[in-house]
């Protein structure tokens, strides 16, 4: 009996089928909160060309606008940050104890939402880019 | 017999802190993204435009505000997601320097760039 | 003794042909293939609606089952059919080194937690009827196999204790068989609570506590709440369980995946007890300062 069977992580990304409406607003929730600090730090750092004159900060700015790339990266953090902000709302109602019994449906809403946002905001995103 | 657990490190105030700053962040991200993509488009950005924003007081404040609540929301749910995935010992003190040391970094110079744009 | 003798003989006068041994050796054979043969036929004959089981195997102890493995179960469906009636026909019928843990047989022992099509469901509460085809049955994840579907317990008890997963009054009545009466709204608060049968299907579908080892877990968190919010008990205790509960690694830790909530066999609303909780030990850290 002292043998037995260490399976490791079993719910892990090759199960990711099975997961309920929770576990994916977890783990939606939890990816682009680390996209999203990792972008405060980028746009902290681009900001800080401002600390060597007006001049380099509009090359910069404008330079980094004019690729289609970074407008299409504007687009995915745009979709990023909404749907942070709408689950956040979720959870905040989770903390608070309101609506439990409804938190799969109002992460299906923030997913829809969120997309509705995200598609009605790309022509002011990529104006002029293309 | 199963180990009693310490309350020495008691996790409510870092709880309450991120849904502070989570409520907080919800509005203030939200009026950021409208602010610098639909009222100025992003490619219409110039160093004159930032700073009659920031010359702006209440602007100023919102924005170093809104920069100090981000890092810490940010840097506490990456500490969160660590603890999570059952980091101990040594290991915990090397992630709460590595990112107390980034946090700080981050809102130091944050906030020399803020200072810059409104021209203090 | 005396019957060497004969036996000697028999065997020189005979010494070509196979020993008695051997001839018995060889209709013992004939038999179990025969016997192997009828049970095939017998599988294949089952009249009416058959399920299939695929059932996670493994046996530390004997050679050649060392390797984890699935292995296939053809049994006759019969309305109302559990998944544990389902794994008692295999194994009465077909395998009877196939090993798993039941009891009651009516969700309320606690011991069948399995892990059934990808969900920790009890055994005896989970119609075949309401799953698709094949079944397939695995121990609960997250917890060491000892055999087949049988898991290591030992984690989740400790858990379970280190609660004090019982009624603890600061004061007694003087009395000793004087009744300690809780009220209708309090019994009601922890009703739902109460229901736990410590199956252990919340610990084993929740991510967090399968990657943070002294994370107290749905269960436990559960039982910390019946007795935290049970009246009777008074202030010390109260203060003591706070402390239990507010730990680091204690209710902080669950990120309200609702996984422990969507499994639990009792439909106990787990995650709503963590998060009332965790507002409560806000509350009272708000009311020392």
């Amino acid at each position: 009996m002292s043998q037995s069977y260490d399976r490791g992580l079993i719910e892990d990304f090759g199960r990711w089928r099975e997961f309920t409406a929770g576990m994916w607003a977890w783990v939606f929730h939890k990816f682009t909160g680390w996209v999203l600090i990792g972008y405060l730090f980028t746009h902290i750092a681009v900001l800080s060309t401002s600390m060597q004159g007006a001049k380099t900060f509009n090359s910069t700015i404008q330079g980094l606008e004019s690729l289609a790339l970074v407008r299409l990266l504007e687009v995915g953090l745009l979709a990023v940050a909404v749907f942070h902000i709408l689950n956040g709302i979720r959870l905040l109602f989770v903390d608070l104890g309101v609506g439990l019994e409804s938190q799969d449906k109002s992460f299906y809403a923030s997913l829809v939402l969120t997309g509705i946002i995200v598609v009605a905001s790309v022509p002011t995103f990529v104006s002029g880019a293309f | 017999m199963a180990q009693r657990y310490s309350s020495f490190s008691s996790g409510s105030t870092a709880w309450l802190l991120q849904r502070i700053t989570a409520a907080f962040l919800v509005i203030v991200l939200a009026f950021h993204f409208f602010q610098l993509h639909f009222v100025t488009h992003a490619y219409e950005i110039e160093f004159a435009g930032s700073q009659a924003r920031m010359e702006n007081v209440g602007y100023f404040v919102t924005m170093v505000l809104f920069l100090v609540t981000a890092t810490f929301h940010g840097v506490n749910g990456v500490y969160n997601a660590l603890v999570n995935q059952g980091i101990d010992g040594i290991q915990k003190r090397v992630v709460q320097i590595v990112l107390g040391a980034a946090a700080l970094l981050l809102v130091v110079q944050g906030i020399r760039v803020a200072n810059t744009l409104a021209g203090f | 003794m005396s019957t060497q003798t004969p036996d000697t003989d028999s065997e020189n006068e005979q010494p070509s042909s196979t020993s008695p041994q051997e001839r018995r050796m060889a209709e013992k054979q004939a038999r179990k293939e025969q016997r192997e043969a009828d049970e095939a036929a017998a599988a294949n004959e089952i009249q009416g609606e058959t399920v299939e089981l695929k059932v996670f195997r493994y046996d530390p102890e004997i050679e050649g089952k060392e390797e984890p493995r699935f292995d296939s179960f053809t049994v006759p469906f019969e309305k109302g059919m559990t998944v544990l009636d389902a794994l008692i026909y295999a194994r009465d019928e077909y395998d009877s080194s196939l090993t798993f843990r039941h009891s009651c047989r009516q969700a309320v022992c606690g011991s069948d937690a399995f892990f059934v099509n990808g969900s920790q469901r009890l055994g005896c509460q989970t119609q075949i009827a309401d799953l698709d085809g094949p079944v397939r049955v695995e121990p609960l994840p997250h917890q060491d196999v000892v055999k087949d579907l049988v898991v290591e317990m030992d984690h989740f008890y400790d858990q379970m204790e280190s609660v004090d997963p019982f009624f603890d009054p600061d004061e007694t009545p003087d009395d000793e068989l004087e009744e300690q009466r809780q009220d209708r709204e309090n019994r009601e608060k922890v009703k739902l609570s109460t229901r736990c049968i410590w199956c252990g299907a919340c610990m084993s579908s929740c991510n967090i506590a399968a990657g943070d080892n002294k994370y107290l877990g749905p269960a436990a968190i559960n039982k910390a709440y019946r007795f935290y919010m049970d009246e009777r008990e008074g202030e010390n205790k109260r203060q003591e369980r706070l402390e239990i509960i507010e730990a680091e690694h204690g209710v902080w830790r669950c990120q309200t995946q609702f996984s422990c909530t969507n499994v639990c066999p009792k439909d106990i609303p787990l995650t709503d007890h963590i998060q009332e909780l965790k507002r409560e030990a806000v509350k009272q850290n708000l009311k020392f300062w």
